[in-house]
């Protein structure tokens, strides 16, 4: 019992000597040496091939650390306590510590990565993987699955060959996206993405914006080809052409006009998938008098939602099989005709608790009804989202012009012999 | 038959560049919503004809509003002020179109220097140059740049409700253009008005008593 104490005793004051070492550096090359000494001795066992320990729920703990990896890492200076001060010879080994899983022990050290790394992990905080872990899915990225906490390198988790870590989890996204013009030029995910404050790609205008970040002549270059330019990079996202093989679609965001910003669906009370659904009696997606209704149901209150629509690609996969800009798409008449295939896929979408979209489906129709004079009225094709009752105006009006004259002639020439003359005298 | 000059140099511009424009506008209003339809040009160059045209149509159009404010010709737009008078007028035009001109019955309106427009002209007109005209383009100016005019559009509901009335007024015209050519050739002789829209002056009969 009086040995296991004075051998705690030792290994907190081993551990305690690092830490002041690491924080007053006067002596730094001592210190050094120290904690190399320290992490040697924790290597000793530590670097045992196959070391690893059965968790509570079976899962294997991989104890295993490579020297030499970590040696390389910009960890390496500050040794293994910093990390893993709650270690002692008290309770290691054997560990008395329970530990549940290796997934609960990740988000447990995950902790003590926002002691040193503060302000990444406040980005982290606003990231959708955040969001997605603060709602409930516990295999959320956190900060060990993109970093290696062993391996950590200054230059960064990314590896452009294999696209990891982010392709541990988008591996199909990975892939098409290696085959595209910035994936061919090696750029990484996180150049659009961020690796730490990642956002929903559709939600807001940052990710078009950081297009604009690199190619800032765009919208001038845009503008010698293409009418209403600045509308079109408001409204059509920037893959919806430069993807070309891509399959398009509409959303339709609800926005709401006072606050200028896109409707969010309300934390724990999910109105607009409710709503959507009593609305949308059949089944069939909207048709454009359930969408009438739908928007009513946000109106009730105060009227200041309406819908903005915007073309973009179906699928992520798409989004990140840009093109060389000669191919990009420069033809009008993929969109500007009436059937054109952007317009046959329509959603209609809020921004959900964790930032991404909630989308619920509507039927083509909602674009071309007179109804949507109403209630699509922030959203406009030429052509393509034509409404077909002013085409049977159009030709109505087109025909009685026509017919009208041909009429008044018709019905002259018929009685020209009883009249004294044809034609009045006065003009038009 | 009497001559009288009813129709300013400025008005004939006017008029028939204006009327070269509202031709163009329809058949590339045409050719922009029905492109796959009609392939008269490519979509791109029907916006471009169509956004050029429509600028040269609003300066045309402040020819022909100067012209009317500033001189007294601005009376043969005037109003008839009493309804009862001005649809009894136009009733008998109407009549007149409809039935009295098969029979070969005069022209009830006998055109003159301050009332060249008969009732029903001159209440179309009223319409189509204060209302419809400037509404159009106002709505092409928007449509023009939604980006640059988007606080406008929004404030009239939206950039399809401004499409909307942007085309419906394009059904008008796409309408009325015809019926406007086909009136035109029922002067005394079919080119009569249109000759006097070139050279300005209209032929009309003598009034009984030899004025």
């Amino acid at each position: 019992m009086h040995g296991r104490r004075l051998a705690t005793l030792v290994m907190v004051a081993l551990f305690g000597l690092a830490g002041a070492l690491i924080v007053a550096r006067p002596d730094a090359r001592a210190a050094d040496g120290a904690l190399a000494k320290l992490v040697e001795q924790c290597l000793g066992c530590h670097s045992v091939k196959g070391l690893e320990m059965a968790l509570a729920n079976g899962d294997k703990l991989t104890l295993q650390v490579d020297g030499e990896v970590f040696a390389k890492s910009v960890h390496s200076r500050f040794g293994c306590p910093v990390c893993h001060a709650g270690t002692s010879l008290e309770n290691h080994p054997p560990v008395k510590k329970k530990i549940a899983g290796s997934r609960e022990y990740s988000l447990e050290m995950n902790k003590i990565c926002q002691t040193c790394h503060a302000p990444i992990f406040e980005l982290y905080e606003g990231s959708i993987h955040a969001s997605l872990f603060r709602d409930g899915n516990s295999y959320a990225p956190v900060c060990t699955d993109c970093h290696s906490p062993h391996a950590v390198m200054a230059k960064g988790a990314y590896d452009t060959s294999t696209g990891a870590p982010c392709s541990k989890c988008h591996d199909p996204i990975f892939k098409a996206y290696a085959g595209s013009v910035h994936g061919q030029a090696t750029l990484g995910c996180a150049n659009c993405h961020r690796a730490h404050d990642v956002t929903p790609a559709t939600a807001g205008d940052r990710l078009k914006n950081t297009c604009l970040g690199c190619h800032s002549d765009t919208l001038a270059s845009h503008q010698k080809w293409l009418p209403n330019a600045k509308r079109h990079f408001d409204a059509v996202a920037c893959p919806a052409c430069h993807s070309p093989e891509a399959k398009r679609k509409v959303d339709l965001r609800l926005y709401d006009r006072v606050a200028q910003q896109r409707v969010a669906e309300k934390q724990g009370v999910p109105q607009f998938e409710s709503w959507a659904r009593s609305a949308d009696a059949k089944g069939a997606g909207l048709d454009a008098m359930a969408l009438h209704s739908l928007l009513r149901e946000f109106n009730r209150e105060d009227n200041r939602t309406t819908l903005r629509g915007r073309l973009e690609v179906s699928t992520g996969v798409e989004a990140h099989q840009l093109a060389k800009s000669a191919r990009a798409i420069q033809d009008c008449t993929t969109c500007h005709q009436q059937g054109a295939d952007p317009f046959q896929s329509v959603t209609v979408s809020v921004v959900g608790p964790d930032g991404r979209p909630v989308r619920y489906g509507a039927q083509p129709e909602v674009l071309s009804s007179i109804i949507s004079v109403d209630s699509v009225s922030g959203f406009y094709a030429i052509g393509g989202t034509r409404i077909k009752l002013l085409d049977w105006l159009l030709a109505l009006a087109v025909l009685g012009g026509i017919g009208v004259p041909l009429g008044h002639l018709t019905v002259s020439w018929l009685v020209r012999k009883y009249a004294k003359r044809i034609g009045g005298k006065e003009d038009s | 038959m009497q001559r009288i000059y009813v129709h300013p140099l400025p008005v004939r511009i006017w008029h028939w560049i204006n009327a070269l424009g509202f031709v163009a506008m329809i058949i590339t209003g045409f050719q922009i919503r029905y492109i796959g339809l009609i392939d008269l040009m490519s979509f791109r160059t029907a916006v471009v004809v169509h956004d050029w045209i429509g600028f040269v149509l609003i300066g045309n159009f402040f020819i022909w509003l100067l012209f009317y404010l500033f001189t007294d010709k601005i009376r043969v737009y005037h109003p008839e002020l009493s309804p009862v008078k001005h649809f009894r007028a136009s009733f008998r035009q109407a009549m007149f179109y409809g039935y009295g001109i098969f029979k070969g019955e005069p022209n009830p309106h006998r055109v003159s220097v301050y009332r060249k427009f008969n009732s029903m002209q001159s209440m179309s007109y009223q319409v189509i140059m204060l209302l419809l005209v400037p509404i159009q383009f106002w709505t092409g100016v928007l449509l023009w740049d939604v980006k640059r005019f988007s606080g406008m559009i929004e404030f009239l509901g939206g950039v399809r409700v401004v499409d909307t009335a942007h085309v419906l007024i394009f059904i008008f015209f796409s309408g009325f253009i015809f019926i406007h050519i086909y009136l035109a050739t029922l002067g005394h002789t079919r080119m009569a008005h249109i000759k006097s829209m070139l050279t300005g002056w209209e032929e009309v009969e003598e009034e009984h008593g030899g004025k």
